[in-house]
């Protein structure tokens, strides 16, 4: 294996840094990095760098291929990377934008105060547990008929508007109004439909949760007030994707495309970097394929919020004097996309995959909500379990310097094995508890596993992306309740 | 002679087996035990289940990867855990005849496995590979 030093990399600022194409003969453009120095330093302890090396040797890939400074070891691409390929001679691959297809975050705000809640928040955590269904292999409240969820996957979030779990503010406050043109269950396997019939409305296990937060730190006035977020007052997380609809997608076309990669002579350096030609018959397929998997995502996020609210008004209606959740942003951060960006100067259309990095649009861009073109889009960076999770904007420098993307969360630095090698699920609970914050997990191994020690710290991701100028600090969230599948 | 049938290595977000085998079938079984593992899928009686399925032509390793695949299938979608298995071969692919139990929860999902770095190395009768699954 190709061994990566710090020498390798030439320093473009203090928190920018790139491997050249001649670095090793199939590069076809650089990599780029925003990082500071210690997390760069940090990436090299795994293959992220390297796959980052694999994935700039795509066919029609753009300009450079961007790594966020979450970033870590993930199969094909790496976790955090971001590849923008051409309409014409580039591109489609699965792998860069993962399983979980249109995995993301949204944020709600409310105007409940802490004192209003505080007294509230253990049976606050039981009811959100009791109504949002966690966990592998649970069902949703829903069953759908397959002809029903290919209705849904064509109409995404506007589904469930229409079946009265969303508003309009939700919609447009949802990246792509929760909907991606050109979804196709044609394109979708008699398994997809199966597994993805029952499973809206669940959170799944993992790394997913649903997280009560207070908004502890205002660093941008102005973009706060416009989000709705103010300090001292209550904010919610939902971090989720499509489930095991969207890993049969991906799982489906991963398959497929080895036979096509061998039949249209692309010489890959890993075989989770298949791939087809965006303009051919089987990447269009997938394309629509993955459109039905992140739409079906929007969904899913959506009846989640829908059961959070009622979870709210349940536990805190004649309590507190405004129980309603209003949504700030949802936004997907493992997702293929196609959209305009500057390439030498020209605007071009390109297809940009996201995974694990998530959108990050400047003021005045096309695609973002009228409320927030002045501001930006807002950026979601959860953190780990137990620590700060950020709100961020996205800036004009996104825009020119990384295909409008940012990071996506704190991003892990220690393997799952070790994290419970080391960490005592029970030890961890109790710390967490005693620190006030109410956790509900699935099970303990499983929260060992997503220890706050597994994982960055988020604080110097976020110093990362502000110093490289991609995102701008918006307010920084404060963990109370954490639930986990 | 295979000294160990799996084992767990270090991989930063996911998870990795290297799996060993005395054929490609017995490493088809030890993958398979490996996985269950890895997910502390829990079995739920002892009422045994039936199961066959056809795995397409392919090379070892997309075999073992769809091999797999049905395997999770299987487990979320049906609550199937298959503890034996009898291999051969059949027209269409590679017939699979097994044995199993309901599913008793999982500890931990896995989403899919992977082909990243994915090599199935013969060295005299033994297999050997390292799988990584998405998590």
């Amino acid at each position: 294996m190709m061994n990566i030093k710090m020498s390798d990399f030439t320093r473009i600022d203090a928190f920018e840094w790139e491997i050249s194409p001649e670095f090793r003969h199939d590069m076809r453009v650089p990599v780029r990095i925003f990082a500071s120095e210690a997390l760069l330093q940090d990436s090299l302890a795994d293959k992220s760098i390297l796959q980052a090396v694999n994935t700039s040797t795509l066919p029609g890939v753009l300009d450079a291929v961007m790594v966020m400074p979450d970033m870590h070891q993930g199969y094909g691409f790496p976790i955090g990377g971001v590849a923008a390929t051409d309409l014409e001679s580039g591109v489609i691959s699965p792998g860069g934008i993962g399983y979980d297809i249109n995995c993301g975050v949204r944020l709600l705000s409310s105007h409940i105060q802490l004192e209003e809640v505080k007294a509230w928040l253990p049976t606050l955590a039981n009811v959100i547990n009791q109504r949002c269904p966690s966990g592998v292999g649970v069902d949703g409240r829903l069953s759908l008929t397959k002809s029903e969820l290919a209705k849904a996957c064509v109409q995404g979030a506007g589904w469930a508007k229409a079946k009265g779990y969303a508003t309009a503010e939700d919609l447009r406050h949802t990246e792509e109004n929760g909907c991606l043109r050109g979804a196709d269950p044609e394109k979708l396997s008699e398994r997809a439909l199966e597994r993805g019939r029952s499973q809206l409305g669940t959170l799944g296990g993992g790394n997913h949760f649903i997280e009560v937060d207070l908004v502890a730190d205002i660093f941008h006035e102005k973009a706060a007030r416009i989000m709705g977020l103010q300090k001292g007052e209550i904010a919610v997380q939902v971090h989720t994707g499509s489930r095991g609809f969207g890993h049969q997608i991906c799982t489906d076309y991963v398959r497929m495309l080895q036979g096509v990669v061998r039949k249209y002579g692309f010489n890959l350096p890993d075989k989770q970097l298949v791939c087809a030609p965006i303009d051919s018959a089987e990447g269009q397929a997938y394309l629509a394929a993955m459109r039905c998997g992140a739409n079906f995502a929007f969904i899913n996020r959506q009846l989640l919020t829908n059961y959070i609210r009622d979870a709210f008004e349940f536990t805190l209606a004649g309590k507190v004097e405004d129980w309603h959740l209003r949504q700030v942003y949802d936004l997907a951060h493992n997702i293929g996309k196609i959209e305009e960006h500057l390439i030498d100067g020209r605007k071009k259309s390109v297809c940009v995959h996201r995974k694990g990095a998530t959108r990050a649009f400047g003021p005045g861009s096309n695609g973002i909500p009228d409320e927030y073109a002045e501001i930006g889009q807002p950026v979601l960076v959860p953190g780990s379990m137990g620590t700060a999770s950020w709100v961020l904007v996205g800036t004009e420098q996104s825009m020119k310097r990384s295909f409008g993307s940012c990071c996506h969360g704190a991003g892990r630095v220690m393997s799952r094995s070790q994290a419970k090698r080391q960490i005592w699920g029970e030890d961890l609970l109790n710390n967490l508890e005693s620190r006030g914050i109410e956790i509900r997990a699935g099970s303990m191994p499983g929260l060992a596993e997503e220890a706050p020690q597994a994982y960055k710290d988020v604080d110097q991701v976020v110093e990362s992306v502000v110093g490289a100028r991609i995102a701008e600090k918006v307010a920084r969230l404060y963990p109370l309740v954490v639930i986990k599948g | 002679m295979v000294p160990y049938r799996y084992e767990e290595i270090s991989h930063t977000a996911d998870l990795a087996l290297r799996v060993r085998g005395e054929n490609f079938h017995d490493l088809l079984r030890h993958a398979a035990q490996g996985m269950y593992h890895l997910m502390g899928a829990g079995i739920g009686n002892n009422t045994s289940i039936d199961e066959a399925f056809t795995i397409s032509h392919g090379s070892h390793e997309e075999i073992l990867v769809d091999f797999l695949n049905e395997l999770l299938f299987l487990c979320e979608a049906h609550g199937k855990v298959l503890t034996a298995f009898q291999f051969s071969e059949g027209a269409n692919g590679l017939q699979v005849r097994a044995v199993g139990h309901t599913l008793d929860g999982i500890v931990r999902p896995i989403k899919a496995v992977t082909f990243h770095n994915l090599v199935v190395n013969q060295s005299g009768k033994d297999y050997e590979t390292v799988i990584t699954f998405d998590v």
